[in-house]
């Protein structure tokens, strides 16, 4: 009985030991938290920051945004990052190799956003540069992708006035889409840029630039599948957003009815956007139909001349609006379709898949070449509920 | 006999809960991604179909205990195949239950170490939840089944919840075509949600238990709300899945429910990567599926080898799971191995219960004719 306690003592004993700890256990103050990726390419290979490839060619400079895990006691510092950069093919073979310029491991769970140069988009698809995020467990599906004209490590050097870390400002910027109607970035991170990839769909990103230590979001870089093939500028995209019914709110400018040369602004609060395939005798084509609701937000002139209160010049207003948005939409229309003979993020496909899979199976696999003569019919309606503070 | 917690006794509706914990396992993350590759925007009438098709199996099931009221498959089926027949069909049974374990532990490893524990190897990983299990299954039913039906009410709800912040990204089109194009297809794919389903056989091992005080009529109805129950949280699963990914998506990821998941964020909180919180809440249902279905092995082996304690059987049976858990050692061979046990556990309850079932109504009626 004795010898029985005795071995059942050691047994406890042993799983003690050995369920104390936490196998995987990293501490916080041994990790580098990578909060943004810039991918460059390779100009300038800078020897003491690359490394022997067995394989492949320096084509990429990848550079991480790390944050400072500081004590507090330094307000003064001017930023709360600091960046890391390597040069290779492999993204992966990268940033482990990165790991010869740190002390800490590097940790990518908190990475906000990846900025691509679109020098690198022109010679390599996205897939491929996106495949090591889509892989890794660490990556969110959240991240958010830009693209920019210029170089992208500058843009992860900036260093916000606000003092946020870099990587978090950045994609905060994007987060405020939904009031800012010339930036696409509803469903443009990393999850949904993937879910695009396997549906064969094209893809849109935010364009983003720097210039002159201010950092702006707008436009979007427009992508054939994978493909980069140009960017879409502002006011495109504000008439994509509508036409699709992706905005949550959006600022329309008209030229004032009454005193020309000055500007009138609806605010747009609500909408409720239908954009419907139909087929008839074999002819496909998709109507629109719009509805937005909200108040006037500004009136630049002569306020006596634009009276607010008399009904009829709201009718005038709503209407003018409504044309305003109807030529927003056409203009997108004529970009997406004419110039860049793309479906843009395969809206009008997966319409057509989902309300009429029979004329789908006809037509998918010629559907790039069909699309841009497939006509669009907008009908939009403006209401507009009120008038601000002031008449 | 040591002082387990022996039940002889169980209502209608702590079988149901049986069936519907046992069920509800692993497979919730392994499976959609099979299925939906298969039958795509029509998987949500798979699980519909799939509902029907196993509640039959589970009906035909009850029917067959009907016939041996105070007996389980193990002393019945001799008697209806005949010696070697009968022991053929209880291995086949509990070699069902085997293969379900083994394909579980390592699905479980292999998703927990990659999205976990990424340095902990998964052969430390399925060592520790085969010890939890087997500590479990070391008690008698009637501790197992307080264990299930207390994750019942605790773990399912959390599972469920967490699920469906998920309805944050659905978008119904990606639901669309509806219904879909290949109806054959569709209905075949029913049978592909075996794996979901699986577990319903264990009734044929607690039937005794049940049918003391409960008729057939009663134990079907309530047996068919646990398949009711069941068929939703499958559908919330493949629909919510579709609709948050895209089938495209879905069908090129090895464990669809996690992506999911891990595309919800929860603006103005501090809770994310809510993958993490769905795995806390799915180590449990795993848990207790897995301990149930090791519990159903040894008391099989105990009943066919005549022994008083189910206990010796399960210790020995231990090494065999961890041994065959670990011997799959890769994700192809464990789709191959998910397959032959579907093909084995549709076989099993599409043909060898509903003829032993024509077999003992042929055997009973020649009896009664005799002694007329």
């Amino acid at each position: 009985m004795a010898k029985k306690k005795w071995i059942a003592c050691a047994l406890i004993t042993f799983v003690c030991i050995m369920i104390s700890g936490c196998w995987d256990m990293r501490e916080l103050q041994d990790r580098n938290f990578v909060l943004a990726v810039a991918i460059d390419k390779a100009d300038d290979v800078k020897s003491v920051e690359t490394f022997v490839q067995p394989h492949g060619s320096k084509r990429y400079r990848v550079s991480l945004q790390i944050l400072k895990l500081s004590t507090g006691g330094d307000q003064k510092e001017e930023s709360r990052t600091f960046i890391k950069s390597n040069t290779g093919e492999s993204i992966f073979e990268m940033v482990r190799d990165m790991l010869g310029q740190s002390s800490k491991s590097l940790w990518f769970e908190h990475v906000q956003v990846i900025i691509i140069s679109d020098a690198v988009l022109k010679e390599v698809d996205l897939g491929e540069i996106l495949d090591f995020f889509k892989r890794d467990s660490e990556m969110r599906s959240r991240i958010k992708i830009y693209v920019t004209s210029g170089k992208a490590r500058p843009i992860i050097e900036y260093s916000p006035p606000s003092k946020e870390p870099g990587g978090v400002y950045l994609a905060n910027i994007s987060r405020l889409h939904i009031k800012n109607i010339h930036v696409g970035g509803a469903r443009t991170d990393l999850g949904y840029t993937i879910q695009y990839f396997y549906n064969k769909s094209n893809v849109l990103l935010p364009r983003i630039e720097m210039a002159d230590k201010v950092v702006k979001l707008g436009g979007s870089a427009v992508f054939k599948k994978d493909k980069f093939i140009g960017y879409a500028d502002d006011y495109a995209i504000a008439g994509l957003k509508m036409m699709l019914g992706t905005e949550k709110s959006a600022v329309v400018t008209i030229d004032s009815p009454k005193t020309p040369g000055h500007q009138i602004i609806f605010e747009l609060f609500r909408h409720d956007t239908t954009l419907t395939p139909h087929v008839e005798n074999g002819v496909i084509y998709f109507t629109d139909e719009i509805s937005m609701y909200g108040n006037v937000g500004e009136i630049q002139g002569d306020i006596s001349e634009n009276d607010t209160m008399d009904p009829e010049f709201i009718r005038t207003l709503e209407t003018a609006f409504a044309e305003e948005i109807k030529n927003n939409i056409y203009y997108a229309d004529k970009i997406f379709k004419n110039e860049m003979r793309v479906d843009a993020i395969s809206k009008f496909a997966a319409k057509l898949k989902a309300h009429e899979p029979d004329t789908w199976e006809q037509v998918k696999d010629h559907w790039d070449e069909l699309y841009p003569t497939i006509p669009l019919y907008v009908s939009v309606n403006v209401t507009i509920r009120n008038i601000g503070s002031h008449k | 006999m040591a002082k387990l917690e022996a039940k002889i006794h169980m209502s209608e509706w702590q079988l149901a809960i049986v069936v519907f914990v046992t069920c509800i396992g692993a497979q919730i993350m392994l499976t959609p991604r099979g299925l939906i590759d298969q039958v795509k925007n029509g998987a949500w009438i798979s699980v519909l179909m799939g509902g029907m098709y196993f509640y039959t199996a589970t009906y035909f099931m009850l029917r067959l205990g009907k016939q041996y009221p105070d007996e389980t498959i193990v002393e019945y089926a001799p008697r209806i195949f005949g010696r070697i027949g009968g022991g053929i069909v209880i291995f086949w049974f509990n070699f069902l239950f085997y293969m379900q374990v083994i394909t579980i532990f390592y699905g479980v490893g292999r998703i927990i170490t990659f999205y976990m524990f990424d340095r902990t190897p998964p052969e430390v990983v399925v060592l520790a939840l085969l010890v939890v299990c087997t500590y479990c299954a070391l008690q008698d039913w009637g501790t197992i089944l307080r264990i299930q039906q207390f994750l019942f009410v605790i773990a399912y709800s959390i599972l469920i919840l967490v699920w469906l912040t998920s309805i944050l990204n659905f978008q119904p089109e990606n639901l669309l075509p509806l219904w879909p194009l290949d109806i054959k297809g569709v209905a075949l794919g029913g049978f592909t949600t075996w794996g979901m389903y699986s577990g319903y056989e264990c009734v044929l091992l607690l039937l005794p238990l049940v049918y003391r005080k409960v008729s057939l009529a009663k134990l079907a109805k309530t047996v068919g709300v646990a398949f009711v129950g069941l068929t939703i949280v499958f559908m919330l699963i493949i629909v919510l899945t579709i609709g948050v990914l895209t089938v495209e998506d879905a069908k090129n990821l090895p464990f669809p429910s996690l992506i999911v998941i891990r595309s919800v964020e929860l603006p103005g909180t501090f809770l994310e990567r809510l993958e993490n919180y769905l795995l806390v809440t799915w180590i449990p249902v795993v848990f207790d599926t897995l301990a149930a279905m090791m519990f159903f092995m040894a008391e099989v082996c105990m009943r066919q080898w005549r022994y008083a304690d189910h206990r010796p059987v399960l210790l020995m049976l231990v090494p065999i799971i961890y041994v065959g858990a670990m011997l799959i050692d890769n994700p192809q061979v464990g789709e191959i191995l998910g397959k032959f046990t579907m093909w084995l556990g549709l076989t099993f309850s599409f043909g060898v219960v509903p003829m032993a079932l024509l077999l003992a109504w042929w055997q009973k009626s020649k009896v009664g004719k005799d002694c007329g």
